[in-house]
């Protein structure tokens, strides 16, 4: 079971991330102060670490994030803040954080974001095809089948797909396909990703075939294999 | 108007000036009348000084039986004694003439000033003694009396003459004074009305465009900025009043129905979801007013790099493309660049704003039109135009649209925050782009284009040729 550190000065917020990421399978410890983070952090191995921005007492969420990187601690960060400062993102990524999420956030984000995180250290990128059930991609030809059956898909297509295709079974959410397949970051409300994603499902699902991308939660997707 | 206090008077800046000129004034005229009054005095003395030093002389040059005798003629001429001529011994007493006895004292050969008594009044005379080698003294003198009375009449004259000077002038800053403590106190009201709330009050001017009058401009200037603000600041809260209430109150009354009659455990998560729902509004209708004043406060520019216009439109276009066509418009970009769209800003928040113009295009522009996205570069001018074919924005709605949280009354009941068009803005200014709207005859045009008074007629000019060929020609 992957291991999460939480660092959040706010007990009741630390509680309900620490319940969140326990009802999605991780093993929670929590940290309420730079300090007691930075010990742990450094004491225990962790998966991921999530991390408030802002904490009392003098030792900060970035100053604990550069130590981190410093003493040679390698687990993937997620920084939590509630600065609304725009470039606060790009300063928090500076400092060695791989992931930001602005508060309040909905904790589907959360643990989508936060898995993606273990997952990626965990399999390493080298294949060339990817396979969810009867779904396929050549990486290198850029062809996708479907039960054998070759699906034309636009080129933004298929970049939904294959960012799909690498996380299997997970969830992943709208704001995390807009960043990743479009590369632009704001929080896009609008359901135009939903557009997207029924175009592609319907291509996908073409002769009557079972759905292989399942909406979760109104705001977020899985690919998973058609039982 | 009330009364103005003389102690509100004395401090006013104009009572004061006038003073400080009377003052100067005052000075200026004493001088030149001192002036005036020195060599008219010495005039007159030194003409009689010189008559006096002639007859003495003649007096002097005569035998003394001669003497006796000019001294009796001289009496014969002036009968009045005005001008006494006389000889005294050596004792000082009167031998001849119309002097009983030598003024004591009396110099030699120095005029000097004495008194005599005429019809019963001391009359002061002027004259010159010489004593004779005998020891006789020989006076000769005239009568100054007039001479002195010129003398104060002048003095007189110019006492009272200052006076009437200091009294008019005193009166005059007075009026002037008392003028501006008028005036201040007009303004004072009104400022204490405006800060009382009456943000529609305005500060009192005359027209005179006088240097209160420009400050009082100023001000009034300022003020209407401060009364827009203010009904900005209104509409927003008003706005968040309504956009904010309306998703809580619902979430209030779900889950308080949810807690009075769900029985099962379906009922609840049926609430739950509900619930769900309403908190991901408010929550949105949140993050896109932090956004706002986050792109407002400028902040951002800090993160600007290098971008690619063209290529922000073209992945605007790429994203809403499904959804222009799900519902039957066609949405076409134009490039117009030729390949020279640099600028800087940030990737994200143009895309988010060309995204939010696209999106509204879309949303309001009926089934089976067009929606076009096009980049323009007429010299050092780079900007991006979204026209529609719907139904447009009224002229008098065009600058409201920008407003935080402001709806178009046809668009009341279409989903949105309100706040899409505001951010449009905001992101604009953080680039120094301006936004235009304008009727595409049918439909919307928006643009966005780099602000630059020196360049705007030929980029106007542009815009026009590019949607009216009929310009061409020109």
């Amino acid at each position: 079971m992957a291991r999460v550190l939480v660092v959040e000065d706010d007990v009741q917020t630390a509680a309900e991330i620490a319940a969140a990421l326990g009802d999605s399978g991780f093993d929670v410890d929590c940290a309420h102060t730079g300090r007691e983070g930075l010990l742990k952090a450094g004491a225990d191995t962790y998966e991921a670490i999530v991390l408030d921005r802002m904490l009392p007492g003098g030792v900060d969420g970035l100053t604990v994030l550069s130590t981190l990187r410093t003493v040679g601690v390698e687990a993937p960060v997620l920084i939590l803040s509630a600065l609304s400062a725009v470039d606060e993102r790009v300063r928090g990524l500076r400092a060695g954080g791989d992931d930001y999420l602005t508060k309040p956030f909905e904790f589907l984000e959360l643990t989508a974001r936060i898995e993606v995180l273990v997952r990626r250290q965990a399999i390493p990128r080298r294949d060339t095809m990817l396979h969810v059930g009867d779904l396929e991609i050549d990486l290198l030809s850029r062809e996708v089948r479907r039960a054998g059956r070759l699906v034309e898909l636009l080129p933004r297509e298929y970049h939904l797909l294959e960012y799909l295709m690498r996380q299997p079974n997970q969830v992943v959410t709208r704001t995390m396909l807009f960043e990743e397949v479009w590369g632009y970051h704001y929080d896009e409300r609008t359901n135009v990703i939903d557009v997207h994603i029924g175009k592609l499902r319907r291509k996908l699902d073409e002769g009557g075939l079972p759905t292989l991308i399942h909406t979760v939660r109104s705001s977020g997707y899985v690919l998973r294999a058609a039982e | 108007m009330s009364s103005v206090r003389l102690s509100d008077l004395r401090r006013t800046t104009s009572f004061r000036l006038a003073l400080l000129f009377l003052a100067l004034f005052g000075a200026a005229s004493l001088t030149l009348f001192g002036f005036l009054y020195w060599q008219t005095a010495g005039y007159l003395k030194n003409g009689t000084d010189e008559w006096l030093a002639r007859e003495l002389a003649s007096l002097v040059a005569a035998s003394p039986s001669q003497l006796i005798e000019h001294l009796n003629e001289h009496a014969a001429r002036d009968p009045e004694g005005d001008r006494p001529f006389a000889l005294f011994d050596a004792a000082g007493h009167g031998v001849a003439g119309k002097v009983a006895n030598l003024p004591t004292p009396s110099p030699s050969n120095r005029p000097f000033e004495f008194r005599l008594n005429r019809r019963g009044e001391a009359v002061t005379f002027r004259g010159l003694a010489h004593r004779l080698p005998s020891g006789d003294v020989v006076l000769v003198s005239q009568n100054v009396h007039e001479m002195h009375e010129f003398r104060e009449l002048l003095v007189g004259a110019m006492a009272w003459g200052g006076l009437l000077v200091l009294i008019m002038g005193l009166a005059g800053a007075a009026v002037i004074g008392a003028g501006s403590v008028r005036r201040i106190d007009e303004v004072a009201r009104a400022i204490e009305r405006i800060v009382n709330g009456n943000l529609a009050e305005r500060l009192p001017t005359r027209g005179t465009a006088g240097d209160l009058d420009r400050l009082v401009d100023v001000v009034n200037g300022m003020l209407d900025d401060i009364e827009r603000l203010m009904h900005e600041v209104k509409g927003v809260s008003d706005g968040i009043a309504h956009d904010l209430r309306t998703p809580l109150t619902r979430l209030l009354a779900g889950l308080e129905r949810a807690a009075r009659r769900a029985a099962s455990v379906e009922e609840f998560a049926a609430a739950v979801d509900e619930a769900i729902v309403e908190t991901k509004a408010v929550l949105s209708t949140f993050g896109a007013m932090l956004r706002i004043s986050e792109v407002e406060d400028g902040a951002r520019r800090t993160g600007f790099t290098t971008l690619d216009l063209a290529a922000i439109a073209a992945d605007v276009r790429d994203f809403y493309e499904p959804l222009a066509e799900g519902k039957g418009v066609s949405l076409s970009l134009k490039d117009g660049s030729r390949g020279s769209a640099k600028m800087a800003g940030d990737p994200s928040l143009l895309f988010e704003a060309i995204g939010n113009l696209v999106d509204n295009a879309i949303k309001f522009t009926p089934s089976g039109s067009r929606v076009t996205l096009r980049i323009f570069r007429a010299n050092e001018n780079l900007g991006v135009i979204v026209t529609d074919t719907g139904p447009g924005i009224p002229a008098e709605e065009r600058e409201a649209v920008l407003r935080r949280f402001y709806r178009a009354e046809r668009s009341r009941h279409t989903p949105g925050s309100g706040l899409g068009l505001s951010l449009v803005a905001a992101v604009a200014r953080l680039h120094g782009l301006d936004v235009v709207i304008e009727d595409a005859k049918p439909g919307c045009r928006v643009t966005l284009r780099r602000e630059g008074a020196s360049t705007w007629p030929t980029l106007a000019a542009a815009v026009t040729q590019d949607t009216r060929p009929a310009a061409l020609g020109r």
